[in-house]
């Protein structure tokens, strides 16, 4: 199991604790990652498309030069890229057009065949639940957590999950084989407020507060997200929802790959547990006691 | 005192009160828009397949005689020629206002064929032009700033002096009546098909302006006049828009066969609905139907053409028999669909009620004779509407403000509470409506004789005294939908009676009238119109000559 | 078919609680919620209120939320929605309630639909021809314009459920028809009007909306397709928000600069470097962010091999309008 590895900025920048996660977690897993250096950020839905489009696209040419699936950790990342390569196989023209204009002058071209999945993605599809099950070394028995889809890795679903039904309820199937227990709540898949933080912060900390507030009620210790830009506000900025909503809501965000870690036997310090804003100290309560 | 709310009152929010209003707002009158449904909800939603129009460089005389021809001669040649002339300059309009109408290879309004046209008149949206008229009919209404009164539902009009003078409405939201007055009254309340059951007819295509004009004594013209759709889907509201047929689908009977090319071997699937509709109730009637259906073929056509031409259609179609139209045979048989009769106007709406005006399909001019071109009526709606926005805001400027008492808003109230009263213990309406339905269907339908109209007549006329005697069965006050229905089934029935007079009356065949008992067409007694008036013991039909200009009558044939 | 209807009871006018009532039916075969809902008033509760229109789910009326999901009634068949032989009809969410599921569009749609100035702007034309246009122009504004305004795309918007004053998807659709209309005069002043706060640039981009539109219109893309356009054109914010166009310009200056994104220097540009109150706003979340050392430094990260290819694609792009 080989692919091209896209960390993207954030887990290198604002969660610098994920791209470490991953790796290790993939090391590990013995998923090997071979990491795209010389592409671009894909717009995060932030550039227009007109720049973000031929960036993507001559990722997706670079990892059909090595053979390989692209392979993200952040779904923001492959939301983007999903939707891009959505329209260049669904339009020859454009995919022409963009070969010609952007591509053509380092000699690259994109013929339309790289596949881009998650990190979630590759570990229901490609590695397998059951051996991943095998695999852990730590059962999180008794930890409470919610899934946090967010936007990105959910919708467009004539893009997303379309032939994949299986894939709105990934983060569960995962919460469940690392041992853990499922919290449902009803803000999973809704917008974390990332996106607008600075068009509407007052919307976007409502949102946070909405979202990690639900979960907290109803009895989660932790949440789990595939999308480390989630992982900025519902952590990065909870503080300050807190404040802003007046409510004391102190709930720890894992990123995927640490809550996999965790249960393959990395302690919260490999994991850095402790660069998150939230305090875990609960969640590594809870694992002290497992072990 | 009735509060005067404006020069212009408009009553209806379809397409042609709002061409009315954008029209009065242009002459410069204040102008008040009333509606029962917000106007985005309004029946011209459902005119799917196109409006009629000649072409630049094109002769409006082609579409005029397809007109007369479809209308077997029963048309007013003069409202014809107006409806041909015109029509071409209010689609330019249309699509100066914003209208998204296909275009074709040069870039210009591409055309369809739709039933009864010699070459391709309408121009269309895909299969929603009346959704998009109406959108940007709408636009334009805001744009004109014309006062909007979102879901006030008339009761009565306002006749003081002999002239009309602003109407009784229901405010739903609040469930109170109010007297509103208004220098003149455009009634744009679209059909009354509802009469039959099932009809394609939306909730509130009840006949309101219809039954509120003949109250006020007002004739109706040409009301035997109802046209079948050979389209429906089985159950009210279902049709199958004829912009399938326009794109090139088949109508098939159990044999496999086009048994259209029978009747009309020119133009088969094309032919007017009325030919149509009696070719498919008389291939039902021989036992070559599939479960009392006829089969619509849409299939060759191809898939991407059925959903960029047709993609409401294929929508409306999955929901009603559960087929994808662009891959399967659908079942289809005759429904209600429209009257071409109505309100008698004279060519700018004027009723012959000093302040009434009516456009649309409430109102008859004499364009539509005795069955309504496929694409006529979007073109009646934006050509008369027009006209009569303009005379009635001419009209306004010479009358002084409504003066009058309160004598009828305190009549109205009185009637709605007795009706309340009566409607606890009461028979329901709802069961009046549909025994009126089923009654109108069987006796007054596709194939009729005397004897059935004299049941209708009788029936009708009994069911008004059950109807007097019932009442709905609500509290009254905000948002009562029972006590709305109640009161339109009022105005249904007056519809309905008025229809079946008047069928009863034409002792002919002519169009989508088809008298069993008489099926020949009878020009030397039977070339007028007919004339409903309100009498005391129910409809009087009276007659009134055809305006016959260049189109002499001929045997009708395709 | 026996089918209960549990329907939310509510009355403005007494504001009372909204209460649930059950009414057991027996329905025909293909009913749709609609019927039921006629049926229960006809012959069980006539003060039940709701809307209806054209009976074939063309016109928008009828939105209803049935078993915690925004559909048309007239349309939606009892039996492919029952559960157990139980329906629940609520008024969709987020909207001023009148009366059960009659409910304030006005103060929902109505008024935001007024706002974007949904009228053409005739870029002129000579009157008495139509405007020669080509298929391919007018395809995607016909396509936004087939919206019928039932709601359903605003009820599932995450933003709306938070902040009722956004414009929301739908009226961003209405918008979008006028934007690219080729007859529309008044392109750029549309694209300012909307790019001020509460507009396009408060859509968090979740992609709810496609989903929940029955008609596949897709108002998330037409959103993405306004801020495509505005930044084409250079409006990119209103005047009350410019923080956005900075953030944007911050974002491509990084990407430009190293191929990537400079995350302490966009939160620096986006509050702009005048902007002393803003910058001292920033100020607790990066001594957190410093403490756990992830505090990402502005203006220091390295370039990455592609960096020069990236900034010729942008540059290239930016110079190139499609």
């Amino acid at each position: 199991m080989k692919y091209a590895f896209y960390p993207g900025c954030v887990s290198r920048g604002g969660c610098p604790e994920l791209y470490p996660a991953a790796v290790k977690v993939a090391e590990r897993l013995g998923i090997e990652l071979q990491e795209l250096t010389d592409v671009g950020c894909t717009g995060a839905g932030v550039l227009s498309r007109d720049i973000s489009d031929p960036i993507n696209t001559r990722t997706f040419a670079k990892a059909e030069r090595l053979g390989l699936p692209i392979m993200t950790i952040c779904s923001t990342c492959q939301g983007v890229m999903s939707q891009c390569n959505a329209r260049v196989q669904g339009d020859v023209e454009y995919l022409a057009r963009l070969n010609r204009e952007f591509l053509a002058q380092e000699g690259l071209e994109y013929k339309g065949t790289t596949e881009v999945k998650h990190l979630l993605w590759v570990l229901v599809e490609d590695f397998g639940l059951e051996k991943l099950k095998t695999l852990v070394a730590r059962p999180l028995n008794g930890l409470r957590v919610s899934p946090f889809y967010g936007c990105y890795i959910r919708r467009p679903t004539d893009i997303m999950t379309k032939g994949f039904p299986g894939r709105k309820g990934y983060l569960e199937d995962v919460i469940k084989i690392v041992g853990a227990d499922v919290q449902d709540f009803g803000g999973k898949t809704k917008c974390c407020g990332f996106p607008i933080l600075t068009a509407n912060e007052e919307n976007s900390m409502a949102m946070v507060a909405n979202h990690t507030g639900e979960a907290k009620e109803k009895g989660a210790d932790c949440m789990v997200t595939p999308c480390p830009l989630c992982h900025l506000n519902l952590d990065g900025q909870q503080p300050r929802a807190e404040k802003m909503k007046g409510k004391q809501i102190g709930l720890p965000i894992l990123h995927l790959p640490q809550l996999v870690g965790l249960s393959l036997g990395f302690s919260p310090e490999e994991m850095e547990l402790k660069r998150h804003f939230v305090d875990t100290q609960k969640v590594r309560a809870k694992l002290q006691m497992l072990t | 005192m009735p509060e005067l709310i404006a020069d212009v009152l408009v009553v209806g929010g379809g397409a042609a009160g709002m061409r009315a209003a954008i029209e009065a707002r242009k002459q410069g009158a204040e102008v008040v828009l009333l509606s029962k449904v917000h106007p985005l909800r309004s029946h011209t939603i459902t005119a799917h397949a196109g409006i009629n129009g000649a072409p630049a460089g094109g002769a409006w005389q082609a579409h005029a005689l397809d007109t007369v021809r479809a209308g077997d001669w029963l048309n007013d040649q003069d409202a014809v020629e107006v409806l041909c002339q015109e029509a071409p300059r209010a689609i330019i309009e249309l699509d100066h206002m914003g209208a998204l109408f296909n275009r074709d290879g040069q870039g210009h309004l591409d055309r369809r064929r739709l039933g009864g046209q010699s070459a391709p008149l309408a121009c269309y949206v895909n299969d929603m032009t009346g959704h998009y008229i109406l959108h940007v009919l709408y636009e334009q209404i805001l744009k004109s700033a014309a006062k909007c009164c979102d879901e006030w539902f008339v009761t009565a009009l306002l006749v003081d002096s002999g002239a009309c003078r602003g109407v009784i409405a229901l405010e739903l939201l609040t469930g109170k009546l109010h007297a509103l007055g208004a220098r003149a009254v455009v009634l744009a309340t679209g059909g009354g098909v509802r009469a039959y059951e099932p009809s394609t007819g939306s909730l509130g295509t009840t006949g309101d302006g219809v039954a509120l004009a003949y109250r006020a004594d007002v004739p109706l013209m040409d009301m035997e006049q109802v046209q079948f759709h050979p389209l429906g889907l089985g159950r009210n509201g279902g049709l199958a828009s004829e912009a399938t047929l326009g794109e090139g689908a088949h109508l098939f009977n159990k044999e496999g066969q086009r048994f259209a090319q029978a009747v009309a071997p020119g133009m088969a699937e094309l032919a007017p609905r009325d030919l149509l509709v009696r070719a498919a109730l008389a291939e039902l009637e021989a036992g070559r139907g599939v479960d009392g259906a006829l089969l619509l073929d849409a299939r060759h056509l191809g898939k991407d053409r059925v959903m960029t031409r047709l993609p409401q259609t294929r929508e409306v179609v999955k929901a009603f028999t559960g087929k994808d139209l662009a891959a399967d045979p659908v079942p289809v048989r005759p429904i209600a669909h429209r009257l071409m009769g109505g309100i008698h106007t004279d060519l700018n709406g004027a009723t012959p009620l000093p302040g009434l005006y009516a456009a649309g399909s409430c109102a008859s001019t004499g364009a539509h004779g005795a069955t309504r071109l496929g694409g006529n009526t979007l073109a009646e709606a934006v050509v008369f509407g027009r006209r009569a926005g303009t005379a009635a805001a001419a009209y306004a400027k010479t009358v002084a403000a409504p003066r009058g008492s309160d004598a009828l808003l305190k009549d109205e109230e009185r009637r709605i509470a007795l009706a309340l009263s009566k409607g606890k213990g009461g028979e329901s309406d709802v069961r009046l409506r549909e025994e009126l339905g089923r009654l109108m269907m069987e006796k007054a339908g596709i194939s009729r004789d005397a004897a059935g109209l004299q049941e209708a007549v009788r029936g009708v006329a009994a069911l008004q005294g059950r109807y007097a005697q019932a009442g709905p069965r609500g509290p009254g006050g905000a948002f009562d939908g029972g006590l709305v229905a109640f009161l339109e089934l009022g105005y249904t029935l007056e519809v309905a009676w008025a229809i079946a007079a008047a069928a009863l009356a034409r002792a002919e065949s002519r169009g989508a009238h088809w008298r069993r008992d008489h099926p020949e067409r009878n020009d030397a007694e039977w070339l007028r119109h007919t004339l409903v008036v309100r009498g005391a013991e129910g409809p009087r039909v009276e007659f009134r000559p055809v305006t016959v200009r260049q189109w002499r009558p001929e045997r009708r044939a395709y | 078919m026996q089918v209960t209807f549990k329907v939310t009871r509510y009355d403005r006018a007494t504001g009372e609680k909204p209460r649930v009532q059950s009414y057991a039916l027996d329905l025909p075969e293909g009913a749709t919620i609609l019927d039921g809902m006629m049926r229960i008033r006809e012959e069980q509760d006539p003060t039940l209120a709701f809307r209806a229109a054209c009976l074939r789910g063309v016109c928008g009326e009828c939105t209803m939320r049935v078993n915690k999901s925004g559909k048309l009634a007239c349309v939606t068949r009892v039996a492919s929605i029952a559960k157990n032989n139980e329906v629940t009809v609520e008024p969709i969410r987020y909207i001023p309630v009148i009366k059960d599921l009659v409910f304030d569009m006005e103060a929902f749609l109505w008024r935001k639909i007024k706002a974007v100035e949904p009228w053409l702007k005739p870029n002129g034309g000579a009157s008495d021809r139509e405007h020669v246009l080509r298929e391919e122009e007018l395809a995607e504004v016909r396509k936004a314009m087939s919206c019928y305004m039932c709601g359903l795309c605003d009820e599932g918007c995450t933003v709306i459920a938070v902040d009722g004053g956004f414009l929301g998807p739908a009226a961003l659709t209405k918008a979008y028809r006028f934007v690219f209309d080729p007859r529309d005069h008044a392109r750029v002043e549309r694209l300012r009007h909307l790019s001020e706060p509460k507009g396009m640039w408060d859509c968090t981009h979740c992609f709810e909306a496609n989903g929940h539109c029955p008609r596949g219109i897709n108002p998330t893309d037409r959103i993405f397709d306004l801020r495509d356009e505005s930044i084409r054109r250079g409006v990119k914010s209103g005047a009350a928000n410019q923080q956005v166009a900075r953030h944007y310009d911050s974002f491509v200056a990084s990407v430009k600069k190293s191929g990537w994104l400079d995350e302490g220097r966009l939160a620096i540009e986006s509050e702009g470097w005048t902007n002393v109150a803003g910058l001292l706003e920033l100020l607790p979340t990066a001594v957190k962010a410093l403490q756990r050392g992830k505090l990402p430094m502005p203006y220091l990260h390295r370039s990455r091999p592609g960096a020069e290819q990236i900034r010729r694609i942008i540059e290239r792009a930016e110079g190139k309008p499609s």
